[in-house]
Formats: structure tokens, C-alpha cells, sequence
């Protein structure tokens, strides 16, 4: 059964900047399974835009990129895309993946109040490390990959068509295999200087559902 | 009998975190949300200030410095689902 993605890639600084690239491999990947991807990216990520296609197309799958807080999301430019103070009905039976900073801790459950069938996020800030150097070509920073990879992985098994715990644990077991390979191997400074980081995410990425 | 342990001052803590800051390449830049990005110099910084970024470091350097010390960086527990 084809599936609707609703993705926002906001694209302002270095931090977007690879958010909004390394969102690009799950496009590619919708877009071949058949599944209608809805792309609002760079200066379109604001509030309107985002309200209207998500009350418009009612997708089945939000993933949200970008700077966030406890209670917000933000989209170009620090724009709030989706608060705590909205009530949507368009948010029912959602399944949200929000790649941003600890939105899990109060976004994620008042998503879940709203009907949202599940919620996957931080309840920390969602912290990576990279190569500045890279900084114009960020797909191409495997320092990056590291993080965002296995962050990919989240919603790349929920279009899938496998169940949100499924794929915070697939992700999860990503970091988890990136962390080993660094430890057990003869890895060069930067990629040793990771592991904290990697710790950080895999242990605050959290997965919120309705209990049934 | 034992000697009963040494609490660690929160300025011990800050100088073993900037020590252990000090071995991150000056290469790579740290990203932490909406706090921006962050060269090892910058971090290093922040930690001796002690604002918000500061302290966000050393909450990261001590729960891995924990998870190394229990072995929890091989845990299969870290891979599990914790509902919220």
C-alpha cells in the first residue's frame, strides 16, 4: 500500500545544512517504494506551509527536521512550526519522527494526546559530530554518517511498513553496532571522539505510544 | 573498617571534563541543537563558564564515563524499546 511522507528540511546553518542533506537518502528511498513523498524544504519550511499541506494531505508518516525545544519545533529561520499550545486533529493517527532537540520530553506526549499513534524523538539534545571542512558537502562527511545514518534508520523501517518500536530499535542497534566498530578497531581521533556522542543519542532516543 | 569515599567537587569534575575535552580533535566541530556548533576550543570554554552548554557537556562526559565503568556500551538494553 503506497504511504504519504510529509518531511521538513530546514536549511539556515551548518546544523540544518546536514539535516536537510542527509534527509535526502530517505526521499530517494520513498520515492522508489512508490510512496508519495511531500517535500517542504529550505525557505518553505514555515508555519503556514507546514499547516496547510499537514491538514491537506493528512500523511501517514511526519518526519520533522531541524531546531527544537521541549515545547516546539522550529522550521527556517527559528519559524515555531508545532507547539505545545496547538490542538490539531490532523496530527490523528500520525506516526512522528522529529530529528530535533528534546522534543520527546513535551512535544511528544501532547502529539500523543492529539491522536498521534506514536511519537519518536529526543528527550535530549540530539547532539553530532562533523567535519567542517565538509560542511558544502555534507553527504559526503562520514564523521556525520555516523549519527545520521543510523538516525535515518528510523524512518526508513517505518516505510517499511514495521511497527515504531521496530524502528527505534533498528536504530538504535545502528548507533549501538557504530559505537562498537569505534571502540574495537583502530579508528583515527575524530572518529574516536564520537563515541560519547553516539552514547548521548542512542540513549535519549525514545519512542512514546498511546498505550492500547 | 573502610575509608569512607571522597565526594568529588563539582570543580574536580570540570577540570577532568576539560582534560578529557582536550583530547577531541581541533578538526571537528560539535554540534548541539539550537546551542549552535561548536569547535573543541569553544567547548572547552563553555565548560570552564559553566553556562547551559557547559554543563550539558559534562552530563554527557559523565553518563559515558558511567556506561563505560558498569560496561553498559555493549548492554543489548541500550537497543531495547523503553516505553515513555
Amino acid at each position: 500500500m503506497n504511504q504519504t511522507l510529509l518531511i521538513t528540511r530546514p536549511n539556515y546553518d551548518e546544523a540544518t545544512t546536514y539535516l536537510f542533506h542527509w534527509s535526502k537518502p530517505v526521499i530517494k528511498l520513498a520515492i522508489k517504494k512508490g510512496d508519495r513523498v511531500i517535500d517542504i524544504a529550505g525557505k518553505k519550511v514555515n508555519r503556514e506551509e507546514f499547516i496547510g499541506r499537514l491538514k491537506k494531505i493528512s500523511p501517514d508518516f511526519l518526519f520533522l527536521n531541524g531546531h527544537g525545544n521541549q515545547t516546539t519545533i522550529f522550521g527556517q529561520d527559528n519559524e515555531a512550526l508545532l507547539t505545545t499550545k496547538d490542538k490539531l486533529k490532523a496530527l490523528k493517527k500520525l506516526i512522528i519522527y522529529s530529528r530535533s532537540c528534546n522534543c520527546a520530553s513535551l512535544l511528544g506526549p501532547h502529539c500523543l494526546n492529539n491522536g498521534a499513534k506514536a511519537f519518536i524523538g529526543y528527550k535530549q539534545p540530539f547532539i553530532f559530530i562533523y567535519n567542517p571542512s565538509l560542511s558544502t558537502h555534507p553527504l559526503a562527511d562520514s564523521l556525520a554518517e555516523l549519527f545520521l545514518n543510523p538516525s535515518n534508520i528510523v524512518i526508513t523501517t517505518l516505510l517499511k511498513g514495521q511497527p515504531p518500536e521496530e524502528a527505534d530499535k533498528r536504530s538504535k542497534k545502528a548507533f549501538q553496532k557504530n559505537i562498537q566498530k569505534l571502540l574495537t578497531s583502530e579508528t583515527p581521533k575524530e572518529y574516536s571522539a564520537a563515541i560519547r556522542f553516539l552514547f548521548w543519542d542512542m540513549k535519549h532516543q525514545v519512542c512514546l505510544k498511546k498505550e492500547e | 573498617m573502610s575509608k569512607p569515599k571522597k565526594k568529588i567537587s563539582d570543580k574536580e569534575i570540570r577540570a577532568l571534563v576539560i582534560e578529557r575535552l582536550k583530547t577531541l580533535p581541533s578538526n571537528i566541530k560539535v554540534s548541539i541543537g539550537n546551542e549552535g556548533s561548536f569547535t573543541k576550543e569553544n567547548l572547552i570554554a563553555k565548560v570552564r563558564e559553566g553556562d547551559t552548554t557547559g554543563r550539558k557537556i559534562i552530563e554527557v562526559e559523565l553518563e559515558y564515563l558511567r556506561a563505560l565503568k558498569k560496561g553498559d556500551l555493549f548492554n543489548e538494553s541500550n537497543t531495547s524499546h523503553h516505553p515513555a
